[in-house]
């Protein structure tokens, strides 16, 4: 049968047997200068977990369900994304064809084929009206989040995609007009009129031309691809297969190394400091700017927007191995490409990675840059005295262990044991450093030791003995630290016995969770306390006061965890609290301003990111916020105050109202 | 420029509420953190951010036991070349003591100016470093808050009395006693500290230095240890903010805190 288009064809096929090649070498050239970063850079382990990662890409890659939680331009995108799938195979046909070598005529109408000529047809016609909509909105609605975007490649692109439909609209139509064996596609229904007054031979003309412009506008599209951001065209679906799994957690200052004094420097000096899997982020940012959407940082002006610290690194990289000289020198990074300010404006709070459609990562990044200012002594000199503190006292106040347990003179008639090595316990009460010496978060962790008793748990605090988590030294950059506390509780954990640990504070709870290799559960109050209410071990007396009440989602126990619910089943089914929710709340939840950097260092900003937070609670009508973080509730507290709404709004911790009810 | 930096390791006594010992003539220290003394800790960033812009060699040294070692290291990570101990076993010193032990030590170093912290944080005396200059027969300086460099010696800014400098030029080689304030003292990271472990910490036990037996008796010793009885001498301010606000300006001025 094959081939019967060659009479129609009249381009010579050594003519797409030159473009071919050109083209396909020149592609395969730049991709082999975009691996020689991926392979110097440092290592990452991700080929693991594989049915996992199977999942995710069908789930993320595939049927991309992070696109509609932006409805519009998620569904657009799916429309194009899922095109391509279907009209890659007809690309090929058609480069076969153009060389004359016998593969799957692209033109047969015979059983399955008939189907397919038709599913292709259907999503040519889609992907155009996809690509114009888009053009349209860009052109017309400007979204802000498209801000220092390349937008002229955005506009070329969904171009050159529009022609590719056009031209191969045209080319199928006026082959199936020539040959006279229409198939009933929605083309050939609009376009027949059309046709029909066209001779033979200009028909072969417009077969000919389409086709030559077609071929030529995919080789063209697809030696744009590497250089652009479009790129993500080819490697958004093996970062989406490679994606962080261990949530939560941060990265080790280097993989495989085991001795870290062994390394010249920590952190991120040079571009190929980063690991592999950060240089295929950098290659795969599709410049969407969802992420600085939803940044605090970004939102409450700060010197930090993800999507550009993602573009500036991936400029440094491109100009550091450029595709048509020798790699240049690599260059100093932090400070010079990302500004000092840019890095210490991050508060970890993991908005950006959970709207990322391609699932960049942002946290181990900035943290690994952090490594490298603190290592070198560049960081605020704010933090010197936490540091010390922390290293000396176990606590960033500097204030002695034996006073750790000065919170407990707040708990009326309630003994607390407080554990020595060797002893047994069914629940350790893990207070963290805030919860033990700041007089705010000191009540909390004294609502939790007053539920805990009312349960009848046996529990024990460390007292004296427990260290600071090191949750937020580690995050701050100063991971030698980190690793000395997270040694002396380690040891601490192993000289008594106890069947879990329950934490005041979320940042602990993860710190612990997903930074300790801990053997027992850990868990914070809000799940621990579900627990014993739903086994019947507390019950509430009293029901809370009346007011709209509205639950503040702390990221390290939402994002970071995935508690979401757990919090709003004590206040909604327990506690018999009507929540109204804030249009930022779950996943989309709103920093307070962070547990780290902000407490001990002043971010430039405009608006205090709690200011902002309680402005969105005064939007839904609330007058109560809930929250279940000392930081969280510290941070609102003074927004509350700084605003001068005193009196018209309030914030409590759940445990807090726990304690009011039971 | 060759500089040597003398620093001490001191209980950490911040929030702390110290107790004195049975013998009355010294702390409780169980269970305290110790630190580097932070005058010294300023004397060592000058010192550091000198060699750093001039070029040459920096040796730190200290008088104690091994436990004291911590504080080398930390010199030693900030960016420190050398770091000698000097073991004194249990033996009580004083100043005058300690003095003559760093001047034997320092001696056959090479240097141009010798840095000491003005003062310690745990016995205030600020001795060693001006003694040590007498044992070296060397020009000196305290209380320093400023250090320029000129082609035949340091000019200097002194601290003085209520608020007041003085700008000296002195001579090399020196020795300087540091305010804290001088400068902004880096950061050292607890990687730092464990990397700088790998560098040269040379130990001298007191004997190797072969002093005569007078030079190690103390002039001078603690009779007790006690807190001072309290006292009145607060002053409660009344008034609305701004006038409470005009007063403390006042007195801070007649105190000579700000100028």
């Amino acid at each position: 049968m094959y081939p019967k288009g060659a009479e129609v064809l009249f381009i010579p096929h050594w003519i797409f047997l030159m473009i071919s090649l050109l083209s396909l070498g020149f592609f395969l050239r730049t991709i082999q200068k975009r691996i020689v970063p991926l392979r110097q850079a440092q290592k990452d382990p991700r080929f693991n977990h594989w049915r996992l990662r199977i999942l995710g890409l069908l789930k993320d890659g595939f049927l991309q369900i992070r696109q509609p939680r932006y409805p519009f331009s998620g569904v657009v995108h799916l429309v194009i994304f899922w095109g391509f799938v279907v009209l890659g195979l007809r690309s090929l046909q058609l480069i076969f064809y153009g060389l004359g070598i016998p593969f799957i005529n692209p033109f047969s109408t015979e059983g399955i084929w008939h189907f397919y000529a038709q599913l292709k047809d259907i999503f040519e016609v889609l992907v155009l009206i996809a690509c114009v909509l888009s053009i349209i909105r860009r052109a017309v609605l400007m979204p802000s989040r498209y801000k220092g975007s390349h937008q002229f490649e955005a506009y070329l692109v969904l171009s050159l995609i529009s022609f590719l439909m056009i031209t191969d609209i045209a080319l199928d139509v006026s082959h199936f007009a020539l040959k006279n064996t229409p198939i009933e596609t929605i083309s050939s229904k609009i376009t027949a009129g059309l046709f029909k007054a066209f001779s033979a031979s200009q028909l072969r003309s417009v077969f000919n031309i389409s086709f030559l412009l077609h071929l030529l506008t995919f080789f063209v599209f697809l030696n744009i691809l590497p250089v652009s951001k479009h790129f993500h065209i080819i490697t958004a679906l093996p970062n989406v297969f490679f994606k962080k799994l261990a949530k939560g957690s941060i990265k080790p200052a280097r993989y495989g190394i085991e001795e870290l004094e062994d390394l010249e420097y920590l952190g991120i000096r040079k571009i190929t400091d980063f690991t592999w899997k950060h240089i295929l982020d950098f290659y795969s940012c599709t410049e969407c700017g969802r992420c600085s959407d939803n940044c605090p940082a970004n939102l409450s002006g700060r010197a930090l927007s993800p999507k550009i610290l993602t573009l500036k690194l991936r400029e440094h990289l491109y100009s550091t191995y450029p595709v048509f000289r020798r790699p240049t020198q690599d260059s100093q990074i932090v400070g010079e490409i990302v500004g000092e300010e840019e890095i210490w404006s991050c508060t970890t709070c993991g908005a950006c990675e959970r709207e990322c459609p391609v699932f960049i990562e942002y946290i181990d990044k900035i943290v690994d840059m952090r490594r490298y200012l603190v290592e070198q002594g560049e960081n605020p000199s704010t933090f010197n005295q936490v540091f010390l503190n922390m290293e000396k006292t176990g606590n960033p106040f500097g204030r002695p262990g034996q006073k750790r347990t000065e919170w407990l003179l707040n708990l009326e008639g309630i003994q607390v044991r407080i554990l020595k090595k060797g002893e047994e316990v069914d629940t350790l009460f893990f207070v963290d450093s805030y919860p033990s010496f700041d007089p705010r978060s000191q009540l909390i962790a004294s609502a939790v030791a007053k539920g805990l008793s009312m349960a009848q748990v046996d529990f024990g605090i460390l007292g004296p003995l427990e260290r600071d988590s090191g949750h937020q030294v580690r995050r701050m950059g100063e991971e030698g630290l980190f690793q000395l506390l997270k040694e002396q509780n380690q040891k601490t954990f192993e000289a008594i016995r106890f069947q879990r640990i329950v934490t005041t504070d979320p940042h602990s709870f993860n710190t612990l969770k997903n930074d300790y290799q801990l053997k027992v559960p850990v868990y914070h109050y809000s799940e621990y306390f579900l627990e014993l209410f739903k086994t019947g071990r507390l019950s509430k007396k009293g029901v809370p006061k009346g007011g709209r009440y509205t639950y503040h989602d702390p990221c390290y126990l939402g994002r970071h965890n995935g508690i979401y619910e757990a919090p709003r089943e004590i206040l909604e089914e327990i506690l018999g609290v009507k929540l109204v929710e804030m249009k930022r709340s779950r996943e989309k939840s709103f920093c307070c301003g962070g547990a780290d950097v902000s407490l001990w260092h002043e971010v430039k900003e405009e608006e205090r990111m709690a200011q902002k937070r309680i402005g969105m609670a005064l939007e839904v009508g609330a007058d109560r916020i809930v929250t279940a973080c000392p930081f969280c509730l510290m941070h609102l507290e003074d927004a509350i105050k700084t605003m001068g709404l005193e009196g018209k709004i309030q914030v409590l911790d759940l445990m807090e109202l726990i304690i009011s009810v039971c | 420029m060759d500089i040597v930096v003398c620093i001490k390791r001191v209980p950490f006594t911040q929030e702390v509420d110290l107790e004195i010992d049975s013998g009355q003539r010294d702390i409780v220290k169980d269970g305290l953190a110790f630190v580097l003394n932070e005058w010294d800790n300023y004397a060592l960033e000058e010192a550091i951010s000198l060699k750093e812009r001039l070029g040459g060699q920096v040796t730190v040294v200290s008088v104690g036991s091994e436990e004291d070692e911590e504080v080398l290291r930390r010199a030693l990570a900030m960016g420190a070349d050398r770091a000698i101990r000097v073991d004194a076993g249990n033996r009580t010193l004083d100043v005058r003591c300690i003095s003559r032990i760093l001047a034997k030590v320092v001696k056959d170093l090479p240097f141009d100016l010798i840095l000491t912290g003005a003062q310690a944080d745990d016995t205030n005396e600020g001795c060693v470093g001006v003694m040590l200059a007498e044992e070296l027969g060397l020009p000196h300086a305290s209380v320093v808050k400023g250090v320029e460099v000129l082609d035949k010696g340091l000019r200097i800014r002194v601290e003085l009395e209520g608020g007041t400098e003085e700008i000296s030029l002195i001579k090399l080689p020196a020795l300087l006693t540091i305010q804290t304030g001088i400068n902004e003292p880096r950061y050292v990271s607890v990687m730092g500290i464990r990397k700088a472990a790998k560098k040269e910490l040379k130990v001298l036990a007191l004997e190797e230095l072969r002093l005569g037996s007078g030079s190690l008796e103390p002039d001078s010793s603690v009779e007790r240890l006690f807190f001072p009885p309290e006292q009145g001498g607060a002053q409660m301010l009344t008034g609305d903010p701004a006038t409470i606000a005009e007063r403390i300006l006042k007195i801070l001025k007649e105190k000579g805190v700000i100028q």
